[in-house]
């Protein structure tokens, strides 16, 4: 069988990648279509003073919008209650998911069952669990507040003050999110190998000591990963804020910068300073990008 | 003849009978709600009355400003009829995008503009022009538990200080907490009502606000007050929510807006049917009546604003005004339906929409950066409501931050 000359095959592999240069090209479109122009678009609106409800002729104003956007408290208080959230996301689902995907990967009586209804929250619609969960934290009529009286307990009125509110959000957020947490650890603890807890347990290590000294730190890079996600989720958090805590309620307590560029550009109908917002959060959000990029190579 | 040229023929032929069977097409635009699913109940026998097809674009309600705000600045005619929020007549009157119905409702005797109050005829007026019919009248009104009046001896208040009165022997005859405003997202609502009330305004004729007079702090004050004798979660409550507790717990009075009336035929809310009672909100310094509801007007590149016109009239007309109430809308107070005595049966709150003569009429405030203001002021009333910052000091930081917001009214 005659081999083929070097020239043949090169032109192979030209025609190859332009093959593959061609499939890949209404991805190319679509990714330029629905986020590269907007996000173009968006720059451009952010240097004019578009707005929806004024009828006038819209102008360009330079960097008016980011230096109203700085000057405006409520965009600082915004990066707080983000901050507040992201953090708050972190300490409470990252531990618990983790303990229990450990529960579960050790396969005891009823995991089957227990795994399946974990993992019901994570398939509810945000804006169903919000209206639920709105209403039991109901202080009048909610039962969060009723299980407390009865054990003699005043349940604070969770969306009339700060913080009760932010604690709301962190659980709903939680109840939904843990789940995820535990499926991905589950994942990272099926892959691990079982060679060195084993050697680890012979020798005669505890099991809390396997599990901080051996499981923990193999199971890092996906951890990583984890944090990474939740961060970006809580970053985009909006739908279970608008509804939980009607726009970010009580006054600004859980307004993130999400709900602070969405009331600005689509109940203030400052399409322009909202845009501006959008591109900071951008801002933001691209060093976490870069985070979790590294994560992931590092968790390769 | 080919088989897909024989389809393709009959496919035409359908499409050409079907199009030509309709004299003209009406686009309507709406909002999810009691009046729009009453006007949609009317469409059918629209059609087969006037051979114009109508066709409904439903919006729910907090997009379908900005929807609106888009289409009517696009001006290709996309909608012949649209339903709006009062508090959008300014910007779309100061922008020419509803056309001025003065004419057509002068010489409609189907409509009959007298039928309704002085203060009702002008809801939908912008600079002297009415850019959009009545489509519900929902002025804040009083309703109180009877049951719980009865047994106290109490009767509705007429004045601020005896709707305090009230919720106080409530209170503390055990029966029930008090009274309940909406303290939540939508106390604004309740605020500019209690600043109207007590003398005060929000912003003066320049639009420099004075949110921290003494009559709106007085206002803001009795607001906050009256949180004693709610129940414990009304700092959060919005509209919906003050408007479930009332008619699902024990609260012997509440001031809202007549249009929640309807919440009263879902048989969730019917507790307490048959012991709720209405009457005109109290009054303060002035005699003020908050006046709310939706409009419904023809935009100016409405492609048919001569069949729109045909089609309000058809629904919003005194031959169907009792069809349009019992299909489940809110009510628009004509007085021949107000003071009918078959409907008053039926709806007893109807006597409270007639709105008497001489007192102030106070509607959403018609600035467009209305929604801007509002939220700045819920953002403090929130700290007020709370009392992490005092009324004065929260109303004094209120007015700095308006001054920026209403600035931008006067720029062009």
């Amino acid at each position: 069988m005659p081999m083929p000359s070097r020239g043949r095959s090169k032109s192979i592999e030209t025609a190859n990648a332009r093959l593959a240069e061609m499939l890949v090209l209404p991805t190319w479109v679509m990714l330029i279509v629905v986020f590269a122009l907007p996000i173009i678009g968006a720059f451009y609106l952010s240097f004019r003073n578009e707005t929806l409800g004024a009828f006038v002729a819209a102008k360009f104003i330079g960097f008016d919008n980011y230096v109203l956007a700085f000057a405006d408290p409520r965009f600082w208080e915004s990066i707080w209650v983000t901050l507040i959230l992201i953090v708050l996301a972190l300490v409470v689902q990252i531990p618990l998911g983790i303990g229990l995907a450990v529960l579960l990967h050790r396969n005891l009586a009823g995991t089957q069952i227990f795994r399946t209804v974990l993992i019901i929250p994570m398939l509810l619609t945000p804006v169903a669990v919000g209206l639920m969960w709105r209403f039991m934290f109901d202080a009048d009529l909610g039962v969060i507040n009723w299980a407390f009286e009865q054990i003699n307990i005043n349940g604070p009125n969770w969306l009339g003050w700060r913080w009760p509110a932010i604690m709301a959000v962190t659980i709903v957020d939680s109840w939904q999110s843990i789940p995820f947490v535990m499926l991905i650890t589950l994942a990272g603890l099926a892959g691990l190998p079982k060679g060195p807890p084993e050697a680890a347990s012979i020798d005669g290590a505890r099991a809390s000591q396997i599990f901080f000294y051996i499981t923990l730190p193999s199971l890092l890079p996906v951890v990583l990963v984890i944090a990474m996600i939740r961060i970006i989720d809580c970053l985009k958090m909006f739908d279970l804020i608008f509804i939980l805590t009607g726009k970010g309620g009580p006054g600004t307590a859980t307004q993130t910068l999400g709900m602070l560029t969405y009331n600005t550009g689509f109940i203030f109908f400052q399409i322009s300073r909202a845009a501006a917002l959008g591109v900071l959060m951008i801002a933001l959000v691209a060093p976490i990008y870069v985070m979790w990029r590294r994560a992931t190579e590092y968790a390769r | 003849m080919p088989f897909a040229k024989k389809l393709f023929s009959a496919a035409a032929i359908l499409l050409a009978s079907t199009t030509l069977s309709w004299a003209d097409e009406l686009n309507v635009f709406l909002s999810p709600s009691p009046s729009s699913t009453a006007i949609q109940s009317f469409i059918p026998a629209f059609e087969k009355a006037t051979g114009h097809k109508v066709n409904v674009t439903e919006v729910p309600y907090g997009e379908m400003h900005q929807k609106l705000m888009l289409a009517v600045q696009l001006k290709q005619g996309q909608y012949d009829v649209a339903q709006f929020d009062n508090s959008f007549l300014t910007p779309f009157g100061a922008a020419g995008t509803m056309l001025p119905l003065d004419d057509k409702i002068a010489a409609s005797k189907e409509y009959d503009i007298s039928d309704f109050s002085k203060g009702q005829q002008d809801y939908g007026k912008y600079k002297g022009q009415t850019l959009g019919l009545t489509l519900s009248t929902e002025p804040f009104i009083q309703w109180y538990r009877t049951d719980i009046y009865d047994a106290l001896g109490l009767k509705p208040a007429t004045t601020w200080d005896e709707y305090k009165a009230n919720a106080k022997a409530v209170k503390e005859s055990g029966k029930g907490d008090g009274a309940i405003f909406g303290f939540g997202p939508n106390v604004s609502w309740w605020w500019m009502t209690m600043v109207w009330s007590f003398g005060g305004k929000l912003y003066d004729e320049n639009y420099n606000p004075t949110v921290n007079t003494p009559e709106a702090v007085a206002g803001t004050q009795f607001l906050k007050d009256m949180l004693a004798y709610a129940p414990e979660g009304a700092i959060s409550a919005s509209s919906d929510d003050a408007t479930i507790k009332f008619l699902s717990t024990d609260i012997g009075a509440m001031v809202q807006y007549s249009g929640y009336w309807g919440m009263l035929s879902d048989p969730a809310n019917q507790k307490h049917a048959g012991k709720i009672g209405t009457a005109p909100m109290p009054k303060g310094a002035v005699d003020v009546t908050h006046l709310a509801g939706w409009n419904i007007g023809i935009p100016s590149d409405a492609k048919n604003p001569d069949v729109a016109w045909q089609f309000m009239e058809f629904v919003l007309g005194k031959s169907n005004a009792k069809n349009y109430l019992n299909a489940g809308a809110a009510a628009i107070g004509r007085k021949s339906i107000i003071t009918d005595p078959e409907l008053v049966a039926k709806y007893p709150y109807l006597p409270v929409l007639d709105i008497p003569e001489g007192t102030r009429i106070e509607r959403y405030p018609q600035i467009r950066v209305w929604p801007e203001f509002e939220k700045a002021a819920l953002d403090a009333l929130a700290g007020i409501m709370n009392g992490s910052v005092e009324v004065k000091a929260g109303l004094d930081a209120l007015q700095e931050t308006e001054k920026p917001i209403l600035a931008q009214e006067n720029a062009k």
